[in-house]
């Protein structure tokens, strides 16, 4: 086995993990708090994705100085739509309600975005991105590098909010146990739509770094719910640190399977690795961040 | 950019209303009545959106000029006007066939084409037994025309034809290529593109290195890259559809993966992969099936110049070859009702296949199959240069100069 084509293959599988643990982390912090599968979680992506568009368009604000804007507007959006559709959902305790409800906001999302957008390709480009470096015989990808630092950035800003913040706390006591946070004064529902605002609002910025990296169009949503999934399966719900996890082992199983087996079914071990994690470890390499491991 | 999109993305929207309408306006209506209607199923949304609504703006431009601008067309004595009962299909094959036959339980007679070979086929094979005619732009793949079928007529070579110019360009290129790499997806399309291409290049004798498969929807290419920049050929082919191609030469370029040709078979044609790259773009060798700077003279429009000029005064979406191809598919069905002299589909199928024309799209004549003529219709090579697409071979009709090989990444 060629030493240097093993090391850029885990540089690879490393850079694509930090891209997927960005996309994933709005949706494990919904699933972990809310208990809800947030089918629409492809689409505020791509919604942030083309709000950076917009930006550049009409402002000529660099994609990554936009991501601010990107997160707060997306996480109004986030929060609208929980106290307006899902909070009915949540509150009806049906599983298969808020699946039809955030799968119905995700195509009308997505019919939004093609009657603004079109259904064209698009991109970003951000001319903060680093240039592709060579490390010995490894090569960088530099857009990438940007993105998984961005992507650390943005999870460790996570975890700050989660365990050094106030509201944070208000969040993890109201996953862990909803009634008795509910007992020391904390409103619960306010802290359900917060916590969806802000998950949106990191997958609306996720949406920038990706798009960034690749080209999207309003019909990729899809795609990234799953990896999202996927990934949450894979690390463990709730938590920043399982959703880096289980991206980077997304990442490197990608990248691994795609090298040395064959590049056309890397979906296979991917969704092999689910399967096998879901009979050992149910609840994911760090077990649910708020209600323990099984 | 919004309002591009807005007007291209509510006539995708609406498309299904208008479709359905003129079905209704023709029960009550019949074809003989005055009016001749082109039905048909398209994918103006879901993961074709963006072809099928090139496809779309063809259609509606032909149909645009015969009404408003000539009044009509005169068959067998009689003036006719014309309707587009397009349907979107969202892409879907299941939900194109469940289209079609309610078209056809509804008698309509002459059937315009979606995209996609993984569409047309299964719908070929409803309006083949039905007895309904269908001229189309949006695909190729050889078992559409391996059937047997009699009353589809296509305006691509088929797959396996298709790779006859550009294996030609590659004999043609000095320093002389000794190998070649194939990126393929795993889909039918790049699939058959990939066989093709891998036959005419060992058909001239050059090595085929490696043939790398990415699943179908390419959000990382970074093994391929891997394996190319370890095992450097002198062309880098891709087989893949428009946003795969994106992808992979993003990353190309983002990881310096320097190849001395690249070929692209779909993508490069594309505004938006041409604005996404810049003068990186520069180099990159596609397939291209119509360039604006050919000149041919057209029976409806007069001539390409003047086709491009009506199109650019009435659209605001950028004129693709897909969206020419679409007018010359209804160009073609007038000539050829024209030259009948009758509605009978019968009469038309046949002054179909005799078809022997120029459009604005190019010489149009179909295979005893119905697939486009490989040698007529066969798309000429282009190559990216300053942002534009120039033609580079054949070299009897070249705009400029081939570049090659071209430079790496990071000098362009």
């Amino acid at each position: 086995m060629n030493g240097t084509l093993l090391l850029q293959t885990l540089v690879d599988g490393l850079i694509l993990g930090g891209i997927f643990s960005l996309s994933a982390v709005g949706f494990s912090l919904i699933f972990g708090v809310l208990g809800v599968v947030n089918l629409a979680h492809g689409i505020f992506i791509l919604g942030g994705a083309y709000l950076g568009l917009a930006l550049k368009a009409a402002l000529g604000l660099d994609p990554l100085a936009a991501i601010p804007i990107v997160f707060v507007v997306v996480s109004v959006i986030g929060a609208a739509l929980h106290q307006t559709l899902v909070s009915a959902a949540v509150r009806r305790g049906s599983l298969m309600t808020s699946l039809l409800i955030t799968f119905g906001i995700s195509l009308i999302v997505r019919d939004i975005l093609i009657l603004i957008f079109g259904p064209d390709i698009h991109s970003l480009a951000s001319v903060w991105l680093l240039n592709t470096f060579h490390v010995g015989g490894v090569v960088v990808d530099g857009a990438r590098a940007t993105a998984l630092i961005a992507s650390l950035a943005l999870l460790g800003l996570l975890s700050l909010v989660l365990y050094r913040m106030k509201v944070g706390r208000a969040i993890r006591a109201t996953a862990q146990q909803s009634f008795a946070a509910g007992l020391c004064g904390v409103d619960a529902g306010r802290v359900h739509t917060l916590t969806f605002g802000v998950s949106a609002g990191f997958a609306g910025a996720s949406g920038i770094v990706i798009g960034m990296i690749n080209p999207f169009s309003p019909f990729d949503d899809a795609y990234w719910t799953l990896n999202a999934f996927v990934t949450v399966v894979l690390g463990g719900v709730g938590s920043p640190v399982g959703a880096l996890l289980g991206g980077l082992l997304l990442g490197e199983i990608s990248t691994l399977s795609s090298q040395y087996i064959g590049s056309r079914y890397p979906n296979v071990f991917i969704f092999g690795a689910l399967f096998l994690m879901l009979i050992v470890r149910p609840n994911g390499l760090l077990g649910n961040a708020y209600k323990g491991s099984v | 950019m919004a309002g591009i999109s807005r007007r291209s993305a509510l006539g995708a929207m609406g498309a299904s209303i208008i479709g359905s309408a003129a079905l209704g306006i023709r029960r009550a209506s019949a074809q003989s009545g005055g009016v001749i209607y082109f039905g048909g199923s398209l994918g103006m949304s879901g993961r074709y959106a963006e072809t099928g609504l090139n496809i779309r703006h063809g259609y509606e431009t032909a149909i645009k000029f015969l009404n408003e601008e000539m009044g009509g067309v005169e068959i067998g004595g009689k003036t006719y006007r014309f309707e587009l009962a397009i349907v979107d299909d969202a892409s879907d094959p299941a939900r194109a066939t469940a289209l079609i036959q309610r078209q056809i339980d509804k008698d309509m007679s002459f059937f315009l084409g979606s995209y996609g070979s993984n569409i047309v086929l299964p719908c070929a094979g409803i309006t083949e037994a039905a007895g309904k005619l269908t001229v189309q732009v949006g695909a190729s793949a050889d078992q559409i025309f391996q059937q047997g079928y009699r009353n589809i007529f296509g305006f691509f070579p088929r797959a396996s034809r298709a790779w006859a110019t550009s294996v030609e360009f590659f004999k043609s290129l000095e320093p002389k290529p000794k190998k070649v790499s194939i990126i393929a997806t795993n889909d039918a399309f790049s699939k058959l593109n990939t066989q093709a291409a891998a036959a005419g290049c060992t058909g001239i004798g050059l090595e085929v290195l490696d043939l790398l498969q990415l699943p179908e929807q390419v959000s990382d290419a970074s093994s391929a890259l891997a394996t190319i920049r370890a095992r450097t050929p002198d062309i880098l082919i891709t087989t893949t559809v428009d946003q795969n191609s994106l992808v992979i030469v993003r990353q190309m370029i983002a990881t310096d993966t320097n190849v001395p040709l690249l070929y692209q078979f779909l993508g490069p044609q594309l505004p938006a992969y041409r604005e996404s790259l810049g003068s990186k773009a520069t180099g990159v060798i596609m397939q291209l099936p119509w360039d604006s700077r050919l000149a041919f003279s057209d029976p409806i429009f007069r001539d390409s110049k003047s086709y491009v000029a009506y199109y650019n005064k009435n659209n605001s979406r950028p004129l693709s070859y897909h969206t020419v191809g679409a007018s010359a598919c209804i160009t073609t069905y007038v000539e050829a009702m024209r030259k009948a002299g009758s509605l009978d589909p019968a009469k038309v199928r046949a002054a179909l296949a005799a078809t022997d024309i120029t459009t604005a799209f190019g010489p149009v004549k179909f295979s005893p199959e119905g697939d486009g003529d490989p040698i007529l219709m066969g798309a000429k090579i282009g190559q990216v240069q300053n942002g534009e697409v120039q033609v580079v071979f054949p070299t009897e009709v070249k705009t400029a100069n081939l570049i090659y090989p071209t430079s790496n990444w990071s000098t362009k």
